[in-house]
């Protein structure tokens, strides 16, 4: 008796496993059709990054191939940030005669995003699908980049619960006006807070991808300057109701903005000022909605700074 | 967490009211540490000045029942902590009790089959890693010499639990004793199996719910002979990217082999270990040692002098092909080497390299399988080591080591290829003791590491390190010991630093009091192939250890 209860846990046990065979990739997947819809939930993965660290662009080729699968719904930025691999190389060609590495790619506000979620501390790559598991005592935030895609996939199916509409108009040369309107699609409780932010695609520069010291990797999404504070401005006090909207205009000239990235790379470790050069054809408006009790991001937007 | 623990609490006393024949037992520990800024060597300043890791663990036993908790407190976790040990908390509790050859645990438990290929859920302080499990465990004794261990459960990370629910089953079998075999060779045979469940979904990608690994092995003993081996396989267990160079579904496989030979005053263990695609987490998408749930043993000697270990060997569960060779010897007393006390030799060699062409890699476009023994690959680190300890007279005694490694800093330490390259290094350490009177022992040791660069390289080297240690005791209450590394050979010269640390300890009975003051050096550490990466710091540390 007793010996055919072992064989019979022996043998559940031997079913539970599932051996596969190839091929493994469904080549029939398309992006989820969410043209009838007036607003849909979209999905703000924070790649933090460095242009020394050999292992990060494995998660951002991750961000590529999410989006493949979800579309525009997925909005990236690429926080280069951390005392070991993101500071620039010296622009002296004595000391670096290659000119490797020198691009500056931090900001202040990625520094302190970075203390205040302890990415980098946790070893790069890592990032934050909407900002989602933070805690008070630390919580489950930073995520591996092999996480994100089905965390990504949970949170899509989350309910939207804000409207985001970003428009831009050239006012003259680098001035710029950026409007955003954000509207509540249900009502909730608590505090809400707008952030709005400027990042820029494609810019080619050095990067350590693997073993290989590339001098032409393009490096998506990079997060530029905030037009806000860092934590952003109130939507609500303690409560929003369904169709609360609000109405926020920043008036911003670019040269400025890549003069305070400048100055700001010189003030900090090891900075150059090598952080100019911005193409104004890459730069991308992206704003977000976040409930400030635990720092969830509700909905985020992005839209091309020169829109047509 | 409060109710379980009063719950438990509740269950100790009226046990101890119930039942005569019991004991309570535990012990306790406290780790305090003060960091300050010190720029010099990159050390950091906690912002709560002080931080803090301690723990209480509390057993009550009675007859065949056991239940125990453990307390543990981190306010906040030292530095070379995980920062996600925060706060305070019952993270372990239990309650066993065997009847009739069975034996049951609720709650948590350590478990490991085999030599831990498949499974090992431990806990190693040191290294802050604990992945105990929660769950039901059933220990059972069939009948002669075969026993049975199988467990459902999830595994600890930090404070809370991995998303795997992990099921294992393991038999082991004392072959002479079952069959009642009076032969002068022992057998010993295992099996064991485990299985992870965990729900995750890929739209482009199918995805094993179901992952599981099983192992074999085998242990013959003849007189001073004993061969131990140990096989491991696991089936595709890709994580859940979305990029197909990501996803591996390749089945891994482990062995361990190793005979010895042993008699007094003479042994001999050859050992050869191979690794390819055997991590096994908890979790599947996660990174980082919290999550793993297996463990290859280490093949290179575990050095416990500072400068052989401060390049120590990380066991690449991912790939790597091992050997190891030690030899012991004992010159009689009396004899030309031995002189009147004997003198012991311990020569071990070690070497380890990566596999042919990198591990298994399985998907829609690549199909690798490296070669099963290929020792003509990228080295990731070698030993070769002499030790002689020698008693000379009723004073004096030494131990000395020298030992010449090289160490695949690039490799091992995750670097880009080429910043540091692969370090050798040349190592003498001379430990001398001197007895003053009945009570009284100084002990000094001396060493240094020549490093010699064989790679051309982009990043300065630390290059040669000397060290020099005094302790003063007198047993059996107080020890003192000052000590100092300095790093004299860095070619940055504003690294050539000196790392001093003084330490002062009373110990009475089962508690042990110690406080020391200096500055650590940035490095890695390891336990038993595991390693962690140690944040450099300077301050003060007390610790206390009791048990009761």
């Amino acid at each position: 008796m007793k010996r055919s209860f072992c064989f019979i846990i022996l043998i559940g046990f031997l079913n539970s496993c599932d051996v596969l065979e190839g091929p493994y990739m469904d080549d029939t997947v398309n992006p989820i059709d969410t043209s009838g819809n007036e607003y849909v939930k979209n999905i703000l993965i924070e790649d933090f990054t460095a242009h020394r660290c050999s292992n990060c662009p494995n998660a951002a080729r991750e961000i590529e191939a999410i989006h493949d699968v979800y579309g525009s719904r997925i909005i990236s930025l690429a926080i280069h940030a951390g005392f070991q691999f993101a500071y620039p190389y010296p622009l002296d060609t004595t000391v670096n005669p290659d000119q490797k590495f020198t691009y500056d790619f931090r900001t202040s506000w990625g520094d302190e995003m970075d203390t205040e979620f302890g990415l980098s501390a946790s070893g790069l790559p890592n990032g934050m699908i909407n900002r989602i598991d933070w805690t008070e005592n630390g919580g489950d935030h930073r995520k591996a980049f092999s996480q994100w895609a089905s965390i990504t996939a949970d949170e899509l199916n989350k309910e939207v619960q804000f409207g985001i509409n970003i428009n831009s108009t050239v006012v003259s040369g680098d001035e710029i006006d950026i409007t955003v309107n954000t509207e509540a699609l249900t009502s909730l409780s608590g505090n809400y807070k707008l952030v709005v932010c400027l990042s820029e695609n494609n810019i080619i520069n050095w990067q350590t991808d693997g073993s290989y010291e590339d001098s032409d990797y393009v490096h998506k999404h990079v997060l530029r300057s905030l037009l806000t504070s860092t934590w952003g401005e109130d939507l609500s006090g303690t409560s929003i109701n369904s169709g609360d909207s609000s109405n926020h205009t920043y008036s911003l000239d670019l040269s400025d903005l890549e003069n305070n990235n400048i100055q700001n790379s010189l003030s900090m470790n090891l900075g150059n000022g090598d952080s100019g050069g911005w193409d104004a054809n890459n730069l991308y408006v992206i704003a977000y909605v976040y409930d400030v009790s635990n720092y969830e991001i509700l909905q985020v937007e992005e839209k091309s700074l020169l829109a047509k | 967490m409060k109710t379980q623990a009063l719950t438990i609490l509740l269950i100790i006393c009226s046990f101890k009211l119930a039942a005569q024949n019991s004991e309570i037992h535990g012990d306790f520990s406290l780790t305090l540490q003060s960091y300050v800024e010190d720029e010099t060597i990159n050390a950091a300043a906690a912002d709560e000045v002080v931080l803090n890791n301690a723990f209480l663990n509390l057993i009550y036993s009675s007859n065949n029942f056991t239940v125990g908790l453990r307390y543990e407190s981190y306010l906040n976790a030292l530095l070379d902590y995980d920062s996600e040990f925060k706060g305070n908390g019952i993270p372990y509790r239990y309650a066993t009790y065997s009847i009739d050859g069975l034996e049951i645990t609720a709650g948590n438990f350590y478990e490991q089959f085999g030599s831990g290929l498949i499974f090992r859920s431990y806990e190693e302080k040191g290294l802050g890693i604990d992945n105990a499990m929660d769950g039901i465990r059933l220990k059972y004794r069939i009948g002669k010499g075969i026993s049975l261990k199988s467990f459902i459960g999830k595994s600890r990370t930090f404070f809370t639990y991995a998303d795997g629910i992990l099921r294992g089953i393991d038999g082991e079998i004392d072959v002479n004793e079952t069959f009642g075999l009076e032969k002068q060779t022992k057998y010993i045979l295992g099996g064991s199996f485990i299985s992870r469940y965990e729900q995750r979904s890929n739209p482009k990608f199918i995805i094993p719910q179901n992952v599981a690994a099983y192992a074999g092995r085998l242990n013959i003993l003849n007189g001073g002979w004993n061969y131990y081996g140990e096989y491991a396989y696991k089936i595709n267990d890709p994580i859940n990217s979305l990029q197909e160079s990501e996803m591996n579904y390749a089945s891994g496989s482990a062995f361990t082999n190793s005979i010895t030979y042993s008699q007094r005053g003479f042994g001999v263990t050859a050992e050869v270990h191979r690794a390819d695609n055997m991590l096994l987490l908890s979790e599947r998408d996660r990174t980082g040692k919290a999550y793993i749930m297996n463990y290859i043993p280490t093949l290179s000697k575990p050095h416990a002098y500072t400068l052989l270990a401060i390049y120590p060997c990380a066991t690449q569960a991912m790939g790597e092909l091992g050997v190891q060779l030690d030899l012991f010897y004992k010159f009689k007393k009396g004899t030309l080497l031995g002189g009147k006390y004997g003198t012991k030799i311990n020569l071990n060699l070690s070497r380890i390299n990566a596999l042919e062409g990198g591990n298994s890699m399985l998907n829609d476009n690549i199909d690798h399988t490296p070669a099963l023994l290929s020792f003509d690959e990228e080295l990731y680190f070698s030993d070769i080591n002499l030790e002689i300890n020698k008693k000379v007279n009723k004073k004096v005694k030494y131990n000395a080591v020298f030992a010449h490694q090289k160490y695949n800093k690039d490799f091992l330490e995750g670097k880009t290829p080429g910043e540091y390259g692969t370090l050798s290094s040349t190592i003498g350490v001379i430990d001398l003791s001197y007895k003053i009177k009945k009570g009284h022992t100084i002990r000094i040791e001396t060493q240094a590491l020549f490093a010699k660069e064989i790679d051309s390289v982009s990043k300065k080297q630390e290059g040669d390190w000397i060290m020099a240690l005094a302790e003063y005791t007198i047993s059996p209450n107080w020890f003192f010991a000052i000590q100092d590394m300095y790093n004299y050979g860095n070619e940055d010269e504003s690294k050539r630093l000196h790392y001093m640390n003084i330490n002062f300890g009373f110990l009475k009975g089962a508690t042990r009091f110690e406080i020391g003051y200096g500055k650590k050096r940035e490095g890695i550490f390891c336990v038993g192939g595991i390693c962690k990466v140690v944040p450099s710091s300077n301050g003060l540390n007390l610790s206390i250890t009791s048990s009761f």
